[in-house]
């Protein structure tokens, strides 16, 4: 039986920020997550660090949050987020009438905007489509959420907070009615634990009604997923946002050495259960094109999506897009608290507020300093951006994102993990244009060298991991990507003998 | 320049194709755009299935599969020709083409084919039988772990080759300091099985006097398992059977991208390669397209059409809704099914082309992977669209 004072369920960016405000305060407190960190909504955006311009004009209350919060993340955590600035474009059909209400919402919500003319836009960003009529430059930044969870946990770890990942809670204990520990099963050993805590917080996203529930309670909100594409090319060194009101495939980030490209929205029940649709893609794909016309011929390589978790409003009937982004703290009056909505840019000032109010049930009044403290570990993470990585290129893992040896081996260290997704995200290995198709046999086969998986266990995780990959990719198979994933096929199914030979 | 024929393509059907034509007196030229894929593969001939009798297992095929097309006899004909040429220029296949036999994959599994080359003779490893492996100090691309868990009582001895890639090793391989270093370091290890097992990195250019050494110095009966890409016996294979080709006869045009085309009537006159400044144009009497299928390039999908991409000649279009299986690992996606038709003499059909010839994979309905016939199948139909190419331009 362990013992402490806050139980934090979930470790996407809210959850793991939550752990290190605690940790700042001095809080005792321990963490569960039933995959890695950042396995939710966290890792499946689009790692856009956004100013607020998206939300200025429906929702200035959230680009005030988002701008302040922008500013702030810039400052403490230089290594996982990269400057890029932003563009919104304006193309033939988008009203003139929205970009000045944008300049001006802009104006009143704090954030700094630069008009551009088509041919100054165009020098920026040569890719851009170039009848686009103006663009408005703003400070959004491309952010990696992995590495901003992991950094979290620093601060928590090096303040003795327990983090349990690869965890699953699969029960809260209850006493005279009051939420006071959970059980939580260890899904690599099947061995179940039990944690007594003071208070639990809910900060499981779009899971967070299954766990209110756990604990007896209800919460108001709907779920809306939104897919991605992953063009194997870093097409632009700027956020490309379109000047209008925000719709599907409004939005391009460029992350290390590739671009996303998305959203959508649309309402699901099942956060467990989510399928990308060949419609979702196409409509992202023409989207983008839109903006940046590349879009039309370049190599997609992944597909995924995600599941936002919005506040349900009490006017549904708009759809989830005019949904508040903002967020809110429930208070079950049994021991729980459930943090709910928001968004990626505002997990600290979430994780600020909620930890607020978590004092202020203890009686305690030690002050919020994460805005002000630079995020802790950022000192060990390999170079960032890729280009700081060239300079040491020997012994390479993943070709695609330069990943050595060295820092696999020291991630497998250091984590003894079994999750082949725990050096991915640690390291990159496997995020570039190739998609781990190369490199994931390769750390798979450095765990089992190192004595941290069983060559069986290593093959099932190659297997899943397989399987999952080409789901990822399967609505994309067409040019490029068709022959990519033809010579995958070779080398798995026949050069390895892995398939299935009932035919 | 004029020649009598011009393959297109210069994986194994095309270059097979180019030495059948070469051998017969006839002026060949090879174009190709890069590296095949055959550079990539196991440097084994597969014929057919995962069966013991690789022509029961053609039989089988369904009545559409181009194999049907070549017939036994010419299938056991043209990989006998093509085993005996590379065999008598120092590159030596063991097997038989009429059975299969199973060779250790680096995960530690079985893989059925034909013929393996020579260092690979003694892969075919029995149940429960011992042997020994040798790896290399931070290989990335072989780890010897996973072959230990189907072979519990292998023991494994590392060597530091001071690189980590499997081309790295090859290429100092084919040093004879760095080999005898290799071997007085093996005699040092206690093994004590008759087989060693490693990592396909015997060199690239000195293989066979490589084997032949360590074999007379350790007394040890060595076989090579093969790795991820690069795939050094690929490499071997691909080189060596294009300077068998050279040797012949046969112009090799490489990095040549094909841009355009001329006719003239029904027949093709000349093909124009994409160069900086100046094109070259290669005229022939009769063109082999052996482009192969999407992987190679020869074959293009663009979400609605297929596209062949030389000549943009009818493509067979797969009839399937779902052109892509829901599981990674089973074997055959309907789309592998599209490709070129082609009528008795190797034409294909409807391209209103009367001196094209079509060979290997970018037939349609050859399905190479799902029916384990990828080399087999680009050999024979190499030599058949040879034989007809020859006898058009009697």
């Amino acid at each position: 039986m362990i013992k402490t004072d806050v139980i934090i369920i979930g470790g996407g960016a809210t959850g793991t920020g939550i752990a290190r405000d605690m940790a700042l305060r001095g809080i005792d407190h321990c963490l569960i997550e039933k995959k890695d960190f950042a396995a939710g909504a966290t890792g499946a955006c689009h790692g856009l660090l956004h100013s607020g311009g998206r939300y200025t004009v429906k929702d200035p209350d959230a680009a005030v949050e988002c701008i302040t919060e922008n500013a702030i993340l810039r400052k403490i955590g230089k290594s996982c987020v990269e400057p890029t600035e932003g563009l919104f474009v304006r193309l033939p059909g988008d009203t003139e009438e929205y970009r000045d209400q944008f300049l001006y919402s802009c104006r009143k919500t704090g954030i700094s905007t630069k008009t551009l003319s088509a041919s100054k836009a165009l020098n920026l960003v040569p890719n851009l489509n170039p009848q686009i009529i103006e663009a408005v430059k703003v400070p959004d930044a491309s952010i990696d959420p992995f590495r901003l969870c992991m950094l979290n946990i620093v601060s928590s770890k090096r303040r003795g907070g327990k983090i349990f990942t690869h965890h699953k809670v699969i029960d809260i204990v209850k006493t005279r009615g009051q939420c006071t520990g959970v059980k939580v099963l260890d899904k690599f050993t099947s061995e179940i634990i039990e944690i007594e805590g003071k208070v639990i917080i809910n900060a499981t996203g779009a899971w967070g009604s299954q766990i209110a529930k756990m604990g007896g309670s209800d919460v108001p909100m709907t779920l809306s997923k939104g897919s991605l594409i992953i063009a194997n090319h870093r097409l632009t060194n700027l956020v490309i946002n379109r000047l209008r009101p925000s719709s599907n495939g409004d939005i391009i980030v460029p992350n290390e050495t590739v671009s996303l490209a998305g959203t959508t929205s649309i309402h699901v029940d099942d956060p467990d259960n989510l399928t990308t649709d060949p419609e979702e893609i196409e409509l992202i794909r023409t989207e983008a094109a839109m903006m940046v016309p590349d879009f039309d011929s370049i190599r997609l390589i992944r597909s995924y999506t995600g599941v936002r978790p919005l506040l349900r409003a009490a006017d549904s009937s708009k759809g989830d897009r005019a949904i508040s982004r903002g967020f809110q703290i429930i208070d079950h009056k049994n021991g729980m608290f459930s943090i709910l909505g928001g968004k990626l840019t505002t997990y600290r000032l979430m994780a600020e507020k909620i930890t607020d109010r978590i004092m202020e049930h203890f009686g305690l009044n030690e002050r919020c300093t994460t805005a002000t403290t630079p995020l802790e570990g950022q000192e060990d993470l390999a170079g960032y951006p890729v280009s700081k990585r060239l300079g040491k290129i020997e012994k390479v893992m993943c070709e695609c994102e330069l990943v050595p040896r060295d820092k696999v081996k020291k991630v497998i260290e250091e984590t003894a993990t079994k999750s082949i997704g725990d050096i991915q995200h640690r390291t990159r290995l496997g995020m570039g244009p190739c998609q781990g198709g190369f490199c994931t046999y390769r750390a798979l086969g450095m765990m089992q060298e190192m004595g941290h998986v069983t060559p069986d266990e290593s093959l099932d995780t190659l297997k899943r991991f397989l399987q999952r990959r080409y789901k990822g990719s399967r609505p994309l198979l067409w040019g490029d990507q068709l022959r990519e994933e033809q010579l995958v096929e070779g080398i798995y199914l026949s050069l390895l003998g892995m398939a299935d030979h009932e035919i | 320049m004029k020649y009598n024929v011009a393959v297109i393509g210069s994986g194994m059907s095309g270059i097979m194709a180019s030495i059948y034509l070469a051998e017969k007196g006839l002026k060949t030229a090879v174009i190709s755009k890069g590296d095949p894929i055959c550079s990539v593969s196991s440097g084994c001939i597969d014929i057919a299935g995962t069966g013991s009798d690789t022509f029961l297992e053609i039989e089988k095929f369904p009545a559409e599969h181009p194999y049907h097309k070549v017939g036994k006899e010419g299938i056991a004909d043209s990989i006998n020709y093509f085993k005996e040429l590379i065999g008598k220029y120092g590159f030596i296949y063991s097997g038989d083409i009429d059975k299969n036999r199973s060779i250790l994959t680096p995960i530690g599994k079985k893989r059925t084919t034909s013929l393996v080359p020579f260092p690979m003779e003694y892969a075919d490893i029995k149940e429960g039988e011992n042997f020994h492996i040798i790896s290399f100090k931070d290989i990335k691309d072989f780890f010897p772990s996973y072959v230990v868990i189907n072979y519990p009582g292998t023991k494994v001895s590392v060597f530091d080759a001071e690189t980590d890639s499997t081309l790295g090793i090859a290429t100092k391989m084919d040093n004879e300091d760095f080999l005898l270093t290799f071997i007085s370091w093996i005699n040092r290890q206690n093994i004590e099985t008759d087989k060693v097992g490693i990592p396909a990195v015997l060199g690239i250019n000195k293989t066979d006097s490589i084997l032949k050494k360590l074999q007379e110095e350790t007394g040890k009966l060595f076989f090579e398992i093969p790795t991820l890409p690069p795939s050094i016996p690929g490499l071997r294979l691909y080189r060596k059977f294009k300077k068998l080709a050279e040797s012949k006869g046969v112009c090799f045009y490489g990095n040549a991208e094909i841009s355009n085309f001329e006719s003239e009537n029904d027949k093709i006159t000349e093909i124009v390669i994409k160069k900086p400044g100046r094109p070259d144009t290669v005229s022939a009497d009769a063109f082999i397209l052996a482009t192969g299928s999407f992987v190679s390039g020869g074959l293009r999908f663009n979400k609605t059409e297929f596209i062949e991409t030389v000549f943009n000649i009818p493509v067979y279009s797969p009839n399937s809704t779902d052109l892509f299986n829901k599981d990674f690992f089973k074997l055959g996606h309907p789309i592998e099914k599209a490709g070129i038709l082609i009528n008795e003499n190797f034409k294909p059909l409807e391209a209103g082309f009367s001196n094209l010839f079509a060979a290997g994979s970018i037939l349609a309905n050859s399905e190479t992977m799902k029916y384990g016939c990828g080399h087999g199948m680009a050999i024979s139909t190499g030599v058949a669209a040879a034989k007809n190419v020859e006898e058009y331009l009697k």
